[in-house]
């Protein structure tokens, strides 16, 4: 049995872009602005729902054919046909599901942020969301009338699919265009969400973010309106996770419940850690590290499977999250803040000051022109070390000044 | 004192915590411009009465009003944008960030602040750089511009003070409640702080409202003293007055 590379290429491609959406997603709202979002799988999963619901119910409706049951086997069959055949409609159906997906998560996002916005203490959230995204998967598994119940909405189909017409004489570039294609959206995709979350953390928003996560009171009392803050945060992420639900779900083919387990959840926020908080280059090699696992444990499935014909490879399904639980013990125990820990927040502001004085983390950037007299104190100051403790008493001298 | 000239009055100010009242009935009335003391032994309620002025702590009874508006169920960021600044007498700082970046949130109104202008920096940056250069003049003058790249919670307790004032001054508040400001700060420090504050004072009017232990380097600035003993104020005054009054000596004896 051939190793189909390609193909692997492909799937890891298409599986890596989505993670670290959901990964960019969460650290936004928790690695910056400290909401601990345990239900990250429900805007996940409404997505997914949303943009398969919308895929079925569309793609019939614009070809103008009868919709019927949308769980119907004949419908299925007639979804993707028209997939195929129409490139227009396809392609506009999918932006049109990804919109809504988007929107549907920050509605979603909004919506529960309200009940949290009511209590000081965020871990309310997290509990709240936890519990909603077990909630929704239930209620989904059990409801055929929302996304086909315990079967699952199927026959959502890559929307690149018509490009196998011009490949007629091979089946293998018939799959591999569209879906290579298809893998390259959803990396650009992924890296738009990145460079997003890159230029919100090096901002003013950035600083805004942080200073929530680090002590919400003492920055209400510095002016800034935190439930509203911590408001936005949920949409922003919500959105991102939405749109990963979207993507997945067409590279997938089917939106099923078990593909939104709590465990999803769980994954992404081991990616975080891995990579480290509030860093979003080391959230995309934790991601990258998730996906090979979930990569990695799926090929070996089935590479064992091969080898011994009595493999049941679901095991390796739960070594995945044995593996995932076992380097989350460890980063807790060794190393709390993560392969990567959190830089600086890079904007210009720095150029004001010499990072020759004390230890530099990041670059120095040229100083513009009508900030050399900054940069010149600067450099006044340079040989001196950067803490100059000679100046301030401990605390505890300090309190023995007071008036018993 | 007529209405102008007082930029915060407080009546009937009360809080209790279980049994206990921390604050009792205060009422006071701070001049605009002015430096104020709020002294009083350990527990006598002067900090529950910033967190209630600043809106950290909510009142069980009583008015507040700031340059004329009443504050009562006003959340702490409004009071802040009105003008209303405090720091805190253990130091709340924002520990992920460094020394400049918690200067630089205290910064009013930055347009980076919106989800929507951050992702394009064009929009914000010639502000951001205003507030760079007004962190680091404030920095320099609070001593702490070396420490721009710490971050703050690798700094000495003393430090973690200026870094708030420092913080706090971004905002150019109107009046500014400062919480035991030199605790844990060498007495030449001590001395060099309040030296800003009369500055500060003189160069952006701002009036200031101080708690601190350290009655002989703040009787030397402030204009009036409040003295604050078990939740009530038993005394007002100019520094050289207050010292003579036998209910205060009693307070501070314990009695
Ligand atoms: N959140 C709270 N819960 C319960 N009791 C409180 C709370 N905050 C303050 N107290 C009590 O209220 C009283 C006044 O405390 P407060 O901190 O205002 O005193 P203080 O004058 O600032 O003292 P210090 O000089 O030690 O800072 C004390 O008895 C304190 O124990
Ligand atoms: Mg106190």
């Amino acid at each position: 049995m051939s190793f189909d590379y390609v193909g692997f290429a492909i799937a890891f491609t298409t599986v890596y872009g989505i993670y670290s959406m959901l990964g960019v997603s969460l650290n936004l709202e928790y690695g910056y602005a400290g909401q601990p979002n345990f239900g990250q799988v429900l805007f996940y999963a409404i997505g997914a729902y949303v943009a398969g619901t919308i895929a079925a119910n569309l793609l019939p409706m614009l070809a103008g054919v009868a919709t019927g049951n949308i769980c119907d086997v004949s419908s299925l069959v007639q979804r993707e046909a028209i997939a195929i055949a129409d490139p227009v409609i396809s392609v506009s159906v999918w932006v049109l599901a990804l919109i809504f997906s988007m929107a549907a998560g920050g509605i979603i996002g909004l919506v529960v942020s309200y009940p949290a916005l009511r209590v000081k203490e965020e871990w309310f959230l997290s509990m709240i969301l936890l519990v909603a995204g077990e909630m929704f998967r239930i209620f989904v598994q059990n409801t055929q009338q929302v996304g086909c119940g315990f079967n699952g909405l199927a026959g959502i189909v890559n929307p690149l699919n018509w490009i196998e017409k011009y490949f007629p004489g091979s089946q293998v570039l018939q799959a591999e265009v569209p879906s290579g294609l298809y893998a390259g959206i959803v990396l650009a995709l992924a890296i738009a969400c990145f460079l997003i979350a890159q230029r919100i953390g090096n901002s003013p928003y950035g600083r805004l973010l942080k200073s929530i996560r680090d002590d919400k009171v003492a920055s209400e009392s510095l002016g800034k309106d935190v439930s509203k803050v911590r408001k936005q945060i949920m949409i922003i992420g919500s959105i991102m996770a939405g749109l990963a639900g979207a993507l997945y779900v067409y590279y997938i083919g089917t939106a099923v419940t078990d593909d939104y387990i709590p465990a999803v959840t769980f994954s992404i926020w081991v990616m975080m850690i891995l990579g480290g908080y509030a860093n979003n280059r080391g959230l995309l090699v934790g991601a990258f590290v998730i996906t090979m696992l979930d990569r990695g444990s799926l090929v070996l499935g089935v590479l064992m499977e091969g080898w011994f014909p009595n493999f049941n490879p679901s095991l390796l399904i739960y070594a995945r999250y044995m593996v995932e639980s076992v380097v989350l013990i460890l980063l807790l125990v060794f190393r709390q803040k993560g392969l990567f820990p959190e830089t600086r927040i890079k904007t210009k502001a720095y150029t004001l000051f010499d990072f020759g004085a004390s230890k530099a983390q990041g670059k120095k950037e040229p100083v513009t022109e009508s900030l050399t007299e900054g940069s010149k104190q600067g450099e006044v100051q340079s040989n001196q070390v950067a803490t100059d403790s000679s100046l301030v008493d401990s605390d505890t001298s300090g309190g023995s000044s007071r008036t018993k | 004192m007529s209405d102008e000239d007082s930029i915060l009055a407080l009546e009937g100010i009360s809080r209790s915590f279980g049994g206990v009242r921390a604050v009792d009935g205060v009422s006071l009335s701070i001049k605009r411009g002015s430096i104020a003391g709020l002294i009083g032994p350990n527990g006598s309620g002067k900090s529950t009465l910033f967190n209630i002025i600043s809106g950290v702590e909510k009142k069980n009874s009583g008015s507040i009003a700031f340059q004329g508006v009443r504050l009562d169920n006003l959340s702490p960021h409004k009071r802040f944008a009105l003008g209303l600044g405090r720091t805190f007498q253990t130091p709340r700082l924002f520990t992920g960030m460094t020394v400049l970046e918690n200067t630089m949130t205290g910064g009013k109104g930055q347009k980076g602040e919106s989800p929507f202008n951050a992702p394009f920096p064009g929009r914000w940056e010639p502000q951001e750089m205003e507030i760079a250069k007004q962190a680091k003049s404030q920095m320099t003058s609070l001593e702490i511009e070396k420490l721009f790249g710490s971050h703050s919670n690798e700094i000495s307790g003393g430090q973690m003070k200026l870094l708030q004032l420092s913080t706090v001054l971004m905002g150019r508040p109107k009046l500014l409640l400062l919480d035991e400001p030199t605790a844990g700060v060498a007495p030449r420090l001590a001395q060099d702080i309040f030296q800003s504050i009369s500055q500060e004072r003189v160069e952006n009017a701002t009036t200031f409202f101080i708690i601190e232990h350290r009655l002989q380097v703040l009787f030397r600035h402030v204009d009036t003293v409040f003295v604050m003993h078990q939740g009530r104020i038993i005394a007002s005054g100019k520094p050289d007055e207050i010292v003579k009054k036998q209910n205060v000596i009693d307070a501070y004896l314990g009695s």
